[in-house]
């Protein structure tokens, strides 16, 4: 049996133990609470979640190809904060509290592209100047965590925005955002596994110098991963106030550790777009459960059913945590010179 | 060979203190720290001048706030003890190569469990000095337990899960401000207070002030920020545990080779630093807050403790001006809130681009380079 | 481009590293359909050198001309365009992508946005077929999967994928068993005769008369000359290549009649992905003697050192040191214990390389009076240790606040054996103990080891150097698969005897007199 069969197998037992569990726990709900299990798990329940797993999925995958090339990008909590934030701003700059829905699209684009700037100039400090990557990444965190209700604070005179608008719902009382991004999972995947760019990624992840010396500049490989993955992050913090329709600068702001559970949904699957997008659909909805319980009565405190997700991500990864990680990860890459 | 023998056979301590002193790496990490502070210091005032602000107004209000006063003075020193201990807990574990993210959540139990276990003794003991100083001394066990469990856990997970230690600290943050949060607000709260937090210690839980007048900042405070800077400075260099810790640090394989038990070593040095951030945590709320509130509104020392720590290289002793800044930066951003329409968010945003640039020694060893500060061109 | 120019030809190379300099105006012809071996020391420049033709490092001075063309190579793919390829030493796979996958990496084949497999496919199988390579049945098993030697064919066909006309071999044969090496002579003869030519690096003497038709010995980064190969000898050879006569000689033997020291019975012991690796092994160690363990790398031999010196908890079985059984103490313990171990990595193992020469002689050291009490470091009797240590074993430069990372290899080494002798132990386990060392640094701890055998210490020691393992050991057991094959006189058996056990053959006849361990499991 080789390490990818004795992966999946123990993958496959813990979608199992997490099925078994949810389900004890969907019955000692319905016992207690005498709640009916159809109640709890409705449609918008399911378009919540999905709405919730958005946001984490693309920063998953945006971390997923960096990490794959090598690249340990931690700086998606910080990124999600500015994709966030520029979002909110831009619309608020071309439509003031009442922006249109063009003002929305335009808005997501111009959050990406700021993010895009911003991770390129993180990841000349990784590659070009090697810098420590577990603390430049923390360092993007801390700089979102003061820069972004900063400049909120300039601009509305408050750490968050006033009411502006979320993104109006397509088919099925779904966001074209969650669509888009069902899109993007496959073509992560196919990108990843099925195009010489996808396989020159994993390459530099797994052994750099053998992609140098198939004539391959490892370097330029991680640039586009990591300005990738800042972009993608950044994506997902828009698509998240995109949803939300306001930005929360409060605290932890509102992107609230997601930028880190989309780092555990990625590791989670097992660096397939495909899984990360699983797992993130797992969090999300634990993320929402919370409206859940509300709707059919059960009265537990929303602030302890919130920490779900936080007390998910710390069984998944205890009982989880062997993933086979890219061999140099972590690791600037020079060639001999 | 004889001339080098004579050299490394004739010196003496003096000798040996002079060269560490010298050493060009110690030297390197002190002007990193400088010129990290600096760059995003300025790079601060340039933003607040973009924003339309003085940026000259602004930095002066900065050293005003920080040193201007006798009570900015006291205002910096308070907040000063709580950065370099939480640094000194950082830097334990960064030290051993183990990312404690989660000082913060450390705190805050250590903190919470510190008032709980009090209140619930005073009923027991007498009122009076020697009541106060024995509530002191539980509390504050009390607290150093609590974080070094809530240390060991992620510890444990570590060494036995193989979870990143990264992620499950993060997680254990926002679970603690959460999970505490709804504690002070329901079965802790104080029924009779309108605002969200426990009931108060009991009088005789004070500490006897410093030199200035600030109710908030005791000569104990000092004392023990001091002593468990040499403590934990002494652990590091003159025993054996400090030896597997910082060697577990630099290079694990080299530490299992000579006998250290790497699962024990991240447990002990998860637990090591999440006593010093519980026992911190006690500090803050026998000292300073005289009772518990919602965590997510008591500040982010866990969190700047990790800035505190890189500018000073993990080094306990280094904690001591790195955590003095910080301080500094604290009080002086309470200064700007009142006496200046900057948000001081903008401080925050600045501790940020110190880390960062922390990170990136490289970039200042080319520009040093480059401009020949740096002496050896390479 | 003219057919009678030289496939090759490298004119007046110099590379510098810093102050150091590793080819010094080196010349080097490789004529068209040739076989042209480069012979040397390790540090002589070998790889240096090619490393400049192939793209990797730009030389300070000299010209390459490829098919009389002169070219500069910025990289690797500058190289390839031109018909260069090279099969490194540590072979440059990735090992969780498929035969296939690593076979086209950078090259791949596409068809509509997506990797084109199926052309890739027909083009490897074609390849295959040509040169009777096996692993066209392998397209689509991850490379780890496969032994070294398999590995070694996807490099070479790799290289051949990419249309290299000139290939050049970094030490292929390595990590070879002799069986195995025979088979790459095979592969490299059909290339020949093919048309292409050939570069084949080795410090091999034999290899080298054997296969190539021109050697150029190379020395402290210069070309001491080019030979044919068939007018010439392996002494000759030899002197060209160390500068002096070089004595192959033998040193006497005391076969284990001191009292056993270390005895190891039915031991189990797993890898790091929880396979077992060794699979019942019995030995044992007398005061006084040298067990020297010979075997192709990975077949067990780091797992059982690691069961021994504690670094890894094994699964079953008994190891006793003097009389006691130890295999549940731990690594510390068993350091407590008397237990020296010179670890198969110094860089990762043996020392911190941030740490000075002192903090490194602590390395281990840590619970051990005098420089530790009560918890306690005295960091004095620490540096005098370091002192000593550098002193008596000669460690350059002489001085205890040196880095570690410093260091020449020699050096470190020299340092490490000095630091575990030091221990004063019963047992010294030491592991490849002068891989990658300098030939002057390798006679030192030669001899170092055998004067700790005549006080009386029992020493294990494992190497992939057969020359080192027969003029060291009292006693060579042959480890295969996990097993040991066979426990045999160093004397009685030649280095093809050797590597047929290494294989996993068996002898005809019973020269093994003294046996241990003899359950032959060869059940290939």
């Amino acid at each position: 049996m080789n390490v990818t069969d004795s992966l999946t197998v123990a993958r496959l037992r813990l979608v199992g133990i997490t099925i078994g569990v949810l389900a004890v726990l969907g019955a000692v709900l319905s016992g207690i609470f005498d709640v009916d299990l159809s109640r709890l798990i409705t449609r918008g329940f399911v378009t919540r979640s999905l709405e919730m797993a958005t946001p984490i999925t693309l920063a998953a995958i945006g971390g997923l190809y960096a990490e794959k090339s090598g690249v340990f990008n931690i700086g998606l909590e910080g990124f999600m904060i500015f994709g966030a934030f520029t979002t909110a701003g831009t619309m608020f700059a071309l439509g003031g509290t009442s922006p249109t829905q063009g003002d929305v699209w335009v808005a997501i684009l111009v959050a990406i592209v700021v993010s895009t700037l911003l991770t390129a100039v993180f990841a000349v400090l990784l590659i070009r100047y090697k810098a420590d990557q577990i603390v430049a990444g923390l360092a993007v965190w801390f700089v979102g965590l003061g820069f972004a209700p900063f400049v909120a604070a300039l601009v509305w005179g408050s750490r968050s925005s006033p009411g502006l608008t979320s993104i109006d719902k397509l088919a099925f009382g779904q966001s074209p955002l969650v669509f888009l991004t069902i899109v993007v999972v496959g073509v992560a995947w196919v990108f990843l596994f099925r195009t010489r760019y996808g396989y020159w990624v994993q390459a530099a992840g797994e052994n750099p110098e053998a992609l140098d010396t198939a004539g391959v500049d490892v370097n330029r490989v991680r640039y586009a991963t990591v300005i990738f993955s800042g972009a993608m992050a950044g994506f997902g913090g828009a698509v998240l106030l995109a949803h939300a329709g306001n930005f929360v600068g409060t605290g932890s702001t509102m992107v609230d550790g997601r930028g880190w559970i989309a780092i555990v949904a990625y590791l989670f699957g097992n660096y397939n777009p495909v899984g990360a997008a699983a797992a993130a659909l797992l969090f999300g909805a634990l993320d929402m459960l919370n409206v859940q319980f509300q709707t059919v009565g059960i009265e537990i405190s929303a602030r302890l059913v919130n920490l779900l997700p936080y007390v998910a991500v710390l069984v998944v990864l205890t009982a989880y945590g062997k993933t086979r990680i890219p061999a140099v990860v972590g690791e600037p890459y020079e060639t001999e010179e | 060979m004889s001339d080098s023998e004579a050299a490394s056979n004739g010196g003496g301590v003096l000798d040996a203190v002079a060269a560490r002193l010298l050493d060009a790496s110690v030297l390197e990490r002190i002007g990193i720290a400088v010129a990290s502070t600096t760059l995003a210091i300025l790079i601060g005032l340039v933003v607040a001048a973009a924003t339309g602000y003085d940026p000259v107004q602004f930095a002066s209000q900065l050293l005003v706030g920080a040193f201007g006063s006798e009570r900015a003075i006291a205002r910096t020193l308070r907040s000063t003890t709580l950065f370099v201990l939480t640094g000194v807990a950082v830097a334990i574990a960064f030290r051993a190569g183990v990312f404690n993210i989660g000082v913060q959540g450390q705190f805050v139990v250590g903190g919470f469990s510190t008032v709980v276990s009090i209140i619930w003794l005073a009923a027991f003991v007498p009122s009076g000095t020697v009541g106060g100083i024995v509530l002191m001394l539980s509390g504050t066990a009390a607290g150093v337990v609590t974080g070094g469990l809530y240390g060991a856990l992620p510890g444990v997970m570590k060494a036995y899960g193989d979870a990143n230690e990264i992620i499950t600290t993060i997680m254990l943050n926002f679970i603690a401000t959460g999970f505490v949060g709804w504690l002070v607000a329901g079965p802790f709260g104080d029924p009779e207070a309108t605002a969200t937090r426990t009931r108060r210690l009991p009088d005789n839980v004070e500490l006897p002030q410093a030199v200035f007048g600030d109710p908030n900042l005791s000569i104990v405070g000092i004392l023990l920020m001091l002593g468990v800077v040499a403590l934990v400075a002494v652990i590091t260099s003159r025993t054996r545990f400090g030896y597997d810790m910082v060697t577990s640090g630099y290079q694990d394989t080299a530490a299992t080779y000579s006998g250290v038990d790497a699962k024990r070593m991240v447990i002990s040095t998860m637990t090591f630093s999440g006593m010093v951030a519980g026992l911190t945590g006690a500090l803050f709320v026998i000292m300073i807050q005289g009772y518990y509130t919602d965590p997510s509104g008591i500040g982010n020392y866990g969190f700047d403790a990790i800035a505190v720590s890189l500018l000073a290289a993990n080094n306990p002793l280094g904690v001591l001006p790195a955590g003095l800044l910080f301080g500094g930066l604290e009080s002086a951003s309470s200064h700007v809130q009142i006496n200046s329409d900057v948000p001081v968010q903008l401080i925050d945003g600045i501790v940020g681009l110190v880390v960062l640039f922390v990170a990136a020694p490289e970039l200042f060893r080319m520009i040093a380079a480059r401009t020949g500060l740096g002496g050896d061109a390479e | 481009m003219t057919r009678n120019a030289p496939a090759v030809r490298l004119e007046g190379i110099t590379k510098r590293f810093g102050d150091v300099v590793a080819n010094d105006a080196v010349d080097f012809t490789l004529d068209q359909g040739s076989i042209h071996a480069l012979l040397g020391e390790n540090g002589s420049g070998k790889t240096t050198l090619m490393s400049v033709l192939y793209g990797l490092y730009d030389q300070n001075s000299g010209t390459i001309h490829v098919d009389g063309e002169e070219r500069t190579f910025e990289s690797p793919r500058d190289a390839m365009d031109a018909g260069v390829g090279m099969i490194h030493q540590h072979f440059q796979l990735v090992k969780p992508m498929t035969v296939l996958q690593n076979v086209i990496l950078g090259h791949e084949p596409t068809e509509g946005g997506t990797v084109d497999e199926a052309s890739a496919r027909a083009e490897i199988e074609d390849i295959c077929d040509r040169y009777g390579f096996d692993i066209d049945r392998e397209l689509d098993t991850p490379v780890e999967e496969l032994d070294l030697g398999a590995q070694q064919r996807v490099e070479i066909v790799k290289s051949l994928y990419r249309g290299a006309e000139v290939l050049i071999l970094d030490e292929p044969t390595a990590v070879l068993t002799p069986q195995e090496v025979d088979g790459l002579m095979e592969v490299m003869n059909d290339l020949r005769e093919d048309g292409r030519s050939l570069i084949f690096i080795s410090h091999k003497l034999d290899e080298a008369l054997e296969i190539a038709d021109d050697i150029t010995v190379l020395r402290d980064g210069k070309a001491m000359g080019t030979v044919p190969a068939a007018e010439t000898t392996e002494s000759d050879l030899a002197r060209m290549m160390v500068g002096r006569e070089v004595l192959f000689d033998r040193l006497e033997r005391d076969p284990g009649t001191g009292a056993p020291v270390l005895e190891v019975e039915d031991l189990r012991v797993s890898g790091d992905r929880g396979r077992e690796r060794v699979e019942g092994v019995d030995l044992t160690v007398h005061e006084g003697e040298i067990l020297g363990i010979a075997g192709v790398q990975g077949n067990g031999q780091s797992e059982l050192i690691e069961g021994i010196t504690g670094l890894r908890r094994p699964d079953d079985g008994i190891v006793r040191l003097g009389g006691t059984d130890i295999a549940d103490r731990s690594r510390r313990d068993r350091i407590e214990d008397g237990i020296a171990y010179i670890p198969e990595d110094r860089q990762t193992e043996g020392l911190v390389q941030e740490y000075s020469l002192q903090r490194n002689a602590l390395l281990g050291n840590q619970t051990i009076e005098p420089y530790a009490k009560n918890g306690f470091l005295d960091w004095d009797a620490v540096e005098n240790h370091a002192a000593d240590v550098i002193e008596e074993y000669d460690v350059q430069p002489p001085n205890p606040e040196t880095d570690a990372e410093s260091l020449s290899g020699g050096n470190q080494q020299k340092f490490i054996v000095g630091r575990e002798i030091g221990h004063d132990p019963d047992v010294l386990v030491a592991s490849h103990p002068t891989r990658g060392v300098d030939i002057g640094s390798i006679e030192f701890i030669h001899e170092r080891l055998m004067e700790l055998r005549d006080q009386g210490v029992g020493i294990l020691m494992v190497s992939s150097k057969l020359e080192e393992i027969q003029k060291l050991s009292d006693r060579i057991a042959v480890m295969y698969e996990g097993e040991f094959v066979d426990v045999v006189d160093p004397e009685a058996v030649t280095e093809s005897d050797l590597g047929l056990l290494m294989a996993g053959g068996t002898l005809a006849e019973g020269s093994d007199d003294e046996s241990e361990s003899v359950d032959g499991g060869v059940s290939s």
